[in-house]
């Protein structure tokens, strides 16, 4: 029997954008996105990997600059690593930025945690001109440095080495005492003698370090002392202030700015001793420096943007269209092809209305939505996304929002082909509840991957002639409407101030061609797994209530009579004989489809929803919305092709709608306008739950559901009124 | 004497538009929001509440720092250049970070 592996537990942390996803990546082979702006991961993530015989599990933590209780990934990073207490922490330093990286690594040795400095993008850092000395720096610092290129995992190797090699080290490692100034350093040590006569939260944090962060005012330590000792946590809180006050009164400061001024001091006394040498000037200005200049300037910057997302449209659009009707045709054929050969029945039925025309529905957007992420990726990776949310920020201010806000916003379709759920889920990065509530409200109103092939089928029915400017147009009514409504909650509901805005954007990258690749396909992999899954299973269920209770043989036998009589009449297999069967034929699936658990609730609707123009089968279809959007699609094709089996019937959808008499330009609008703004999905309604609470779920359900049905009334009204219907 | 009034004449009108403008001659102290024009400024001191000036201390603001402005819009928001990162900044944090023009 072999001997249990040896386990070591290793976590990457770093400042957002130093790479710790990319080394992730290549050390575990997970395919998880690396976003190219600060906020897309607040949870850790975790991955395994196997080296020399030992079994190695490896936490990717958020990106942070600090260790404080500014945002969420900071606690989230630090709580990581005072419970969790990994063997090792591998520190990911961009070498092209060091003075600022090195920040957050003088907090780890503060904490005093075992630590390896990853000394990445040398590679960057050596077109800038900038040498770094690893082999001083680990003198001075005292931890081990080696230097990698993540992208092209060069040094990864001899990384893991020295990191296993920390790890299986007894050495006992002791927190970094750094000299903040006469004034703080005695009250730290007065601090630290109160804490550690009494044990104060001794067991999770060094004393220094929870001193420190005591005169830094950090709210989830001091919240945390207050419960572990009321009495004592006065005391120190006292101290604390005593000297904050006194520091306000004579320097004008707070004290966390006075540590925050000594670590960098700190640091630089590190660099200057040799770590770091430049070829070029400190104060050169660098390619992406003056991209900035150009593409931020506040009148060329928005300009340039709208120009960036309107061409991104077209290239989606116009390059997709060729293999969107390649895979129509390809599901037309497949539904003749079974249709041949299976037998008239149920099953037939079943797997041509529900699996083939509902998955299929689905499936043949796949091109559209993959050129869709294509683009986000290529915008993503080249760091141009960050400019956008910091264009985007004055705007956002108007309607009560966050500049952060935007984040979530485009990650759940503001630049239509996210997803609602990931989106709700960024909403963590923001500080204010009220403005993340508002947030959180208001992110399912974007365009998602989801909706897109609803507006793709519509839009391409009804307004084929310049289907990316009538996109572009529905994508500008989703932010309108979005940050209407955002601003309706801030001045209602969510009533607050707003909190300052500070974002590092990242430097303009070249974006490698596999990155891309890989970054297209997850996500539309993501999409088709679930038309495979989700929705091939709510496709066959709402397949089943369109089905059941079939019509009565009383009721079959009307329409048997009808067609004897229609054969005892012309005697003959005539033109005009051949459309009078096929109009019974569809009398009857019509009936039958009514007739149906789905066509019963669709009906009961139809004296509310012939309002905004939809019919019982458009109401079906927009029951399966509530489930999941991609339903929608799949669902109106299983309605309108019920009982139309044969191949020569199987036209594509759109076609179907354009010749259906309850459709028309109106109704495509209108149903457009519910299908974007209605109840958000299922997935969603739970995430927010998760994230708000049940009550702000269902708030979202009522409010959005009756907000775009009378938004879609209107639309569909209001030519009605002016005679344009 | 009508050439000194000619002068001081200029000389309002120049201040007069560096206002309009918001553009503040070197060595004068006064908000990142109000500085006007792109370039290198120094630090001279952070204002606001204590959650923003520990924000920006850990960020790399602190007084004496230099900075390089790279994009600014007339009392909002702006993109600077600091400790070899690049920052955005909103208006409330604009405006309670005062600096002096170095150039």
């Amino acid at each position: 029997m072999d001997a249990p592996k040896v386990r070591i537990t290793m976590a990457l942390a770093g400042n957002p954008n130093a790479g710790k996803t990319t080394l992730f990546n290549k050390l575990t082979g997970a395919r998880q996105h690396v976003g190219n702006y600060p906020g897309i991961t607040v949870d850790y993530k975790e991955g395994h990997f196997e080296r020399g015989g030992r079994e190695i599990l490896l936490t990717d933590l958020p990106g942070t600059y600090s260790l404080t209780a500014y945002s969420v990934e900071e606690l989230v990073a630090r709580d990581y690593l005072v419970n969790e207490k990994p063997q090792v922490v591998i520190n990911i330093v961009d070498a092209s930025n060091l003075e600022r990286n090195l920040y957050l690594t003088c907090q780890f040795l503060e904490l005093g945690v075992p630590m390896i400095i990853a000394l990445n993008m040398i590679d960057v850092a050596k077109d800038r001109g900038i040498e770094v000395n690893a082999g001083q720096l680990e003198a001075l610092l005292g931890v081990p440095v080696v230097p990698i290129i993540a992208r092209s995992g060069f040094g990864t190797d001899a990384l893991i080495d020295r990191a296993v090699a920390v790890a299986e080290d007894k050495r006992i490692w002791q927190p970094l005492d750094i000299s903040y100034g006469e004034d703080l350093d005695g009250t730290v040590m007065t601090l630290m003698a109160e804490i550690h006569r009494q044990s104060f939260l001794t067991d999770t944090y060094p004393s220094r370090f929870t001193a420190i962060k005591y005169l830094e005012h950090d709210d989830q330590i001091m919240a945390r002392g207050r419960v572990v000792d009321q009495a004592v946590a006065a005391r120190v809180e006292a101290q604390a202030d005593l000297v904050s006050d006194h520091l306000r009164k004579t320097m004008g400061v707070f004290p966390e700015a006075i540590i925050a001024d000594h670590r960098y001091g700190f640091i630089k006394s590190i660099i200057r001793q040799g770590v770091q040498t430049r070829t070029f000037d400190t104060d050169r200005l660098y390619a992406s420096d003056k991209i900035d200049k150009v593409v931020t300037d506040r009148l060329l910057g928005p300009l340039i943007m709208l120009a960036v997302l309107f061409g991104l449209y077209q290239f989606t659009f116009s390059w997709s269209e060729l293999p969107v009707h390649w895979l129509d045709s390809l599901f037309g054929w497949l539904s003749g092809l079974i249709d041949g050969a299976l037998p008239e029945g149920l099953f037939k039925s079943m797997i041509i209305s529900g699996a083939v025309h509902g998955v299929g529905g689905v499936l043949g957007f796949v091109p559209l939505i993959m050129f869709m992420f294509f683009g986000i990726a290529i915008l993503e990776d080249s760091g141009y996304l960050a400019r956008v949310a910091f264009m985007m920020d004055r705007i956002f201010r108007i309607f009560g929002l966050h500049g952060s806000s935007v984040m979530p916003f485009i990650i759940s379709g503001g630049i239509a082909g996210g997803c609602a759920v990931p989106g709700v889920l960024a909403t963590r990065t923001l500080r204010s509840p009220k403005e993340r509530l508002a947030t959180l409200l208001t992110v399912p109103f974007m365009n998602c991957g989801a909706k897109l092939p609803v507006l793709a089928l519509l839009i391409g029915a009804f307004f084929s002639e310049d289907k990316a400017r009538y996109m572009f147009l529905f994508t500008v009514v989703s932010w309108l409407v979005a940050l209407l409504s955002a601003k309706l909650f801030r001045s209602t509901v969510l009533k607050g101030d707003p909190t300052p805005f500070v974002m590092e954007l990242p430097p303009y990258r070249l974006p490698t061609l596999p990155g891309l690749l890989i970054h297209t396909w997850e996500r539309t992999w993501q999409y088709i797994k679930k038309a495979g899954t989700v929705i091939l299973g709510i496709s066959i269920l709402l397949w089943a209530m369109m089905t059941f209770p079939r019509l009565s043989p009383d009721q079959v036998a009307v329409f048997d009579q009808q067609r004897l009589n229609l054969e005892t009449q012309h005697h003959a297999n005539t033109e005009t004989a051949s459309q009078e069967r096929k109009s019974i034929d569809d009398a009857q699936a019509e009936e039958a489809l009514r007739n149906s658990m789905a066509g019963t609730l669709g009906t009961a609707m139809e004296p509310v929803s012939r309002y905004a123009g939809f019919d019982w089968r458009t109401n079906i279809a927009l029951i399966g919305g509530f489930a999941a959007k991609e339903v929608i699609v799949s669902t109106l094709g299983t309605a309108y092709s019920m009982g139309k089996v044969e191949s020569r019937e199987s036209a594509p959808l759109a076609t179907r709608l354009q010749q259906d008499p309850h459709w028309n330009r109106w109704v495509a609008i209108a149903a457009l306008i519910f299908i974007m703004f209605y109840s958000p999905c299922l997935v969603t309604v739970i995430c927010i739950a998760r994230e708000a609470s049940w009550k702000w779920a269902v708030f979202s359900m009522l409010y959005n559901t009756v907000f775009a049905f009378i938004l879609a009334t209107a639309c569909y009204q209001m030519p009605r009124l002016l005679s344009l219907i | 004497m009508r050439f000194k009034q000619f002068n001081h004449a200029c000389s309002c009108l120049a201040g007069k538009f560096r206002q309009c403008m918001g553009d503040r001659p070197a060595g004068e102290v006064a908000p990142l929001s109000k500085i006007g024009r792109r370039g290198r400024k120094r630090i001279c001191k952070i204002t606001g509440d204590r959650k923003l000036c520990a924000r920006m201390a850990a960020l790399g603001f602190h007084a004496g720092e230099e900075v390089e402005v790279l994009c600014q819009e007339a009392d909002a928001r702006c993109i600077l250049k600091i400790q070899g990162g690049t920052v955005s900044l909103d208006k409330t944090a604009s405006r309670n970070i005062f600096v002096e023009s170095l150039e």
